[in-house]
């Protein structure tokens, strides 16, 4: 399941991104929870201490580039998925891996 | 960082589970961008401004290809409140997958840094994720498999 929580800052997504993703994580599932808002804040609602949240190293923008390949744009990883992972994804609570992306990444609109 | 979300889905499917906290922002969808986002769940309050933003998304992440697209009510306070964002919705062709009511132990639980879930288990917030859960696991059953989700993804 690939599920996109959307929605205006200070809507309560952050919140119910968490508690779904911990749900999830209790029904057996193996959730990675990815925090891509500017103002980063699913690490603390996911229950993770600060201390741990202060060690982890976030996502570069350069992890990512656009492909154009005639009209089409795609995005494409720059490094394997398991290295990144590795690298930057931290365990919280129920198991749930969370990795937080750096700022807005304009390289990627349109 | 959507790239990302798509290359995790590779290897194992079906019980691997990616969810991204993201802002609603049209300039930052795209096909490339969303391409494997298989549900998107627009959080919104009952004001117009935020029922605004689900009528401006969800038209959006559907012609961009995600399948499932719900809105979540967030922060109800009454049956009132819930009528709207009902009414709203069923107005634009978009489906309600959840209603959260407001809930006090959300502030609390933010004010101590803590984890709603840890600092009230039991609280209707909490059940009604465990419904929106009970609605993906339905809804989505059959899009494990390696970009083979039957959608022909054409991006």
């Amino acid at each position: 399941m690939k599920i996109a929580v959307a929605g205006k800052g200070g809507s309560g997504k952050t919140t119910i991104s968490a508690t779904l993703a911990r749900v999830l994580a209790r029904r057996g599932l193996r959730v990675t929870a990815i925090d891509g808002d500017p103002n980063p804040n699913l690490g603390v609602a996911l229950g993770m201490s600060q201390q741990r949240l202060g060690n982890l190293t976030r996502v570069p923008k350069e992890i990512m580039e656009v492909k154009e390949e005639g009209e089409r744009r795609t995005l494409v990883l720059t490094r394997p998925v398991e290295e990144i992972t590795a690298e930057y994804a931290t365990t919280g609570p129920d198991g749930v891996n969370l990795m937080v992306m750096t700022g807005v990444d304009h390289a990627g609109a349109g | 960082m959507r790239g990302l979300l798509g290359e995790l889905a590779t290897g194992k499917q079906g019980e691997e589970v990616t969810i991204t906290d993201m802002e609603a922002s049209i300039e930052h969808m795209s096909r490339a961008t969303v391409r494997h986002v298989e549900a998107m769940l627009i959080v919104t309050e009952p004001y117009f401004r935020s029922l605004e933003t689900v009528g401006r998304i969800a038209p959006l992440a559907q012609e961009l290809g995600i399948e499932h697209v719900w809105a979540v009510a967030n922060k109800v306070r009454s049956a009132r409140d819930e009528e709207i964002i009902h009414s709203y919705c069923a107005d634009h062709g978009i489906e309600v997958g959840g209603v959260v009511q407001w809930d006090e132990a959300i502030q609390e639980a933010d004010r101590e840094g803590r984890a709603l879930l840890d600092y009230e288990p039991a609280a209707p917030a909490v059940v009604s994720v465990e419904r929106i859960a009970d609605l993906l696991e339905r809804e989505m059953v059959g899009t494990g498999g390696n970009g083979s989700s039957g959608r022909g993804d054409q991006s």
